[in-house]
């Protein structure tokens, strides 16, 4: 076991260093450069989890990209206890006949991500692909399409290069597995 | 898909709102103009004129052919309402012709006298009393054309689905209502009809009653992520025995018709998730195109970090 950032986190293993998520996003740049060759594209990180990932992902990217956050949370509901998801968040651009590319962190339901993929869709933009660092595909239950995957994951806790444990975490520059559920 | 019969009380904006329906839906609307025109458009002017003033004419029939006008009309609307992707039909008695199309929404619209003749004399720039006796020339019309034609009495309730009053409602309001009525309508027709081409079996209930604590929360979960869902629509026979009886089948709990999704719950004993699995298996088999997932235990645990994350107003969560 380690402890990390001042002993706030203990992890258990690393899961994915620096040098191994830089190579990946590289390749997901590659791809997406081949995939929308000619076109410019709006790449919209999903606050927080995605800021250093679509940061990187963005910097590899040799095309115009235009960069944009969405953000969202829940408004309590005085009739129901889980209240409501909505957009605390939104974009700032135009995105209708635009291609657009959602990035997020990691994807493990896809009931967030569903919902911010319909919200942009009513926007009518030119076509809407998702790109994120990780999935857990055994947990989607969403049929959402995932276009760029950085790694496939399983059900370890995790935190880093984005992901946090009640906010801590995220600046951690790779991926780690967490020794228990902080 | 969308068929929507309107009868309206005259001034109550139903033309109005079938406009926005029709402009919303990017459909036509089959009103008394309409079917002059479309229907009986080759006919005389003078029986078209009688058509448009006298009810009694069209219990009679067409010159030179055995069918009455209102076998024509009924005919004509059916087969409108057939081979339309959306369709609103605007009195005609649209209610009683369609009666027993699945698909179709009947809607009633009406408002208080008063308001119904503010809203014709402000239409037609016409005095408080004129607007009165429009109002109740229009009502007595639209009463004894049904009446005459197809024997019904217009201010039934059971001819109707919904009734709108716009006393209080905008047409943009109304509208959209009725449109949002009238899609979730076809969602659940369309249930019915893809299980009469397949050996599933419509499952599809008025009143949705969940069988646990789990699945209402579940719906709960899908409520916040403003997901659209059904409760167990369908079931899906896997096995039978020698005589073909229906030995064994899933009926998946929700379907998520967005995404074309069965989820199945279970937070039970693995032994019971084992047969569960393989029911999904089967389905999955037997019922190429359908998409079924097993919703664990697991991703409960999963759901409900999110649910976490979700803890106060304003919070962003990622």
């Amino acid at each position: 076991m380690t402890r990390l950032l001042d002993g706030a986190l203990e992890i258990e293993q690393v899961v994915f260093d620096e040098e191994t998520i830089k190579a990946r996003v590289k390749a997901l740049a590659a791809q997406i450069e081949e995939d929308y060759r000619g076109e410019s594209v709006i790449m919209i990180g999903v606050i927080r989890g995605a800021l250093y990932f679509l940061t990187d992902l963005t910097r590899e990217l040799d095309m115009p990209v235009e960069i944009d956050l969405i953000g969202f949370g829940s408004i309590p509901n005085t009739t129901n206890k889980t209240g409501v998801v909505n957009i605390t968040k939104d974009i700032a651009t135009d995105i209708e006949g635009r291609h657009v590319i959602v990035v997020e962190d990691v994807i493990r339901t896809g009931l967030t991500t569903a919902y911010i993929m319909s919200y942009l869709e009513e926007r009518k933009p030119a076509s809407i692909a998702l790109c994120s660092m990780l999935v857990n595909p055994d947990r989607m239950l969403m049929t959402i399409p995932v276009k760029y995957t950085g790694f496939e994951i399983n059900d370890n806790w995790l935190a880093g290069y984005g992901m946090d444990v009640h906010e801590i975490g995220r600046n951690i520059p790779y991926i780690v597995k967490l020794s228990r559920k902080e | 898909m969308a068929i929507i019969t309107i009868s309206r009380q005259s001034g109550s904006l139903g033309d109005e709102i079938a406009a926005y329906i029709s402009s919303k839906l990017g459909c036509e609307i089959i009103s008394r103009q309409y079917a002059l025109d479309h229907f009986f458009g080759e006919l005389s002017e003078g029986t078209v004129e009688r058509l448009n003033e006298s009810a009694k004419f069209f219990v009679g029939n067409i010159p030179g052919q055995d069918i009455t006008f209102r076998d024509k009309l009924v005919n004509e609307i059916r087969m409108k309402a057939s081979s339309s992707e959306n369709l609103v039909i605007l009195g005609l008695g649209g209610c009683v012709i369609l009666r027993g199309y699945p698909k179709a929404v009947h809607v009633r619209v009406t408002a208080e006298e008063h308001s119904r003749i503010a809203a014709t004399a402000s239409k037609y720039g016409i005095g408080t009393e004129d607007a009165r006796e429009v109002v109740a020339i229009g009502d007595r019309k639209h009463k004894k054309f049904v009446t005459t034609v197809f024997g019904a009495e217009l201010t039934s309730p059971e001819l109707f689905d919904i009734t709108v009053n716009t006393d209080r409602m905008s047409v943009e309001e109304a509208g959209a209502g009725i449109v949002e009525l009238a899609r979730k309508h076809d969602l659940r027709m369309g249930i019915t009809d893809s299980t009469k081409k397949s050996m599933a079996s419509d499952h599809q209930k008025r009143i949705v009653a969940f069988k646990n604590p789990t699945e209402e929360e579940f719906a709960r979960v899908l409520d916040m992520y403003n997901i659209e869902w059904m409760y167990e629509p369908k079931t899906f026979p896997v096995e039978w025995d020698a005589e073909g009886n229906v030995t064994s089948a899933l009926s998946p709990d929700f379907y998520l018709p967005k995404f074309n999704l069965y989820l199945e719950l279970t937070t039970m004993e693995q032994k019971y998730v084992t047969r569960k699995n393989k029911k999904v298996r089967l389905v999955r088999e037997l019922y190429p195109g359908t998409n079924v997932r097993i919703v664990y235990k697991k991703d409960f645990t999963v759901l409900a970090e999110r649910l976490e994350q979700f803890g106060y107003a304003g919070e962003e969560a990622s």
